[in-house]
């Protein structure tokens, strides 16, 4: 099979520019929105589709999302939205959608919460 | 944007033809299915249970139209694609390396091609990398 792609940039499962995070408002967790999402680190999904995930999503700026992506890269694991738990579902569901390895949980158990 | 030759494209077809049997087919729980089908809850065994009774047909029935209209866009003659079919082709292009990768049980830093599949996945790799990288650009 003769690979005859035309692609500028050479594919990497690393390295996206690190770029400080703007003062853009982090996802804030209050009493009425007791419902974490999370984003998990995976060998398989690229740096580069997590952030583009992240961005389509929640309307996160490239910044936003370059700095959870690297969090989930880094820790582990990131939250990445909040809310009731119904509209965590559907964060999660939209998520598995898209591959990417989410999970939900009450706010509080993980010591991550931005 | 992506210029794939017909055996390319028929490659990937046969591929998402494999993805949409299995989509359809496998049982609760396969293992090599594990990424495409990820639990919501790892905690809170009930809830997981009521979120997969709700949740899971909508996820099969998902994965069965997107892959679906990657197909129409493979089959058809070659022409410019809108932003969103991009991202669909993107989507189900990493489905694939999902279960490949989970099949060859690849790690954060595998960069060697040793073998055939992981030649393909590669190749897959690189192919959601340009789309994506179209994206970001528009």
């Amino acid at each position: 099979m003769v690979v005859e792609v035309e692609c500028v940039t050479p594919v990497a499962a690393v390295g996206s520019t690190i770029v400080k995070p703007d003062s853009e408002t982090d996802v804030e967790i209050r009493p009425d929105n007791p419902w974490v999402v999370l984003v998990w680190n995976d060998p398989i999904n690229l740096m580069s589709y997590v952030t583009y995930v992240l961005q389509k999503l929640f309307g996160y700026s490239l910044e936003k999302a370059t700095e959870l992506m690297l969090d989930v890269h880094h820790k582990g694991r990131a939250v990445v939205s909040s809310g009731t738990r119904e509209k965590a579902e559907m964060d999660v569901f939209r998520l598995h959608e898209h591959g990417l390895w989410a999970t939900m949980q009450k706010d509080g158990k993980d010591g991550n919460t931005p | 944007m992506l210029d794939l030759d017909p055996d390319e494209k028929h490659l990937l077809r046969r591929l998402l033809g494999e993805v949409r049997d299995l989509v359809s087919t496998a049982p609760i729980g396969d293992a090599k299915m594990q990424r495409l089908f990820p639990p919501a809850y790892t905690d809170d065994a009930e809830g997981e249970a009521d979120y997969q009774r709700l949740m899971r047909e909508e996820l099969v029935a998902s994965r069965l139209s997107s892959i679906e209209t990657v197909d129409a866009i493979l089959v058809a003659e070659d022409r410019t694609l809108t932003s969103t079919e991009v991202d669909v082709f993107a989507q189900n292009l990493n489905a694939v390396r999902l279960i490949l990768g989970t099949l060859l049980n690849v790690g954060e830093d595998d960069d060697d091609a040793d073998s055939p599949e992981m030649a393909l996945y590669q190749f897959l790799s690189w192919l959601v990398d340009c789309a994506i990288n179209s994206l970001m650009r528009a």
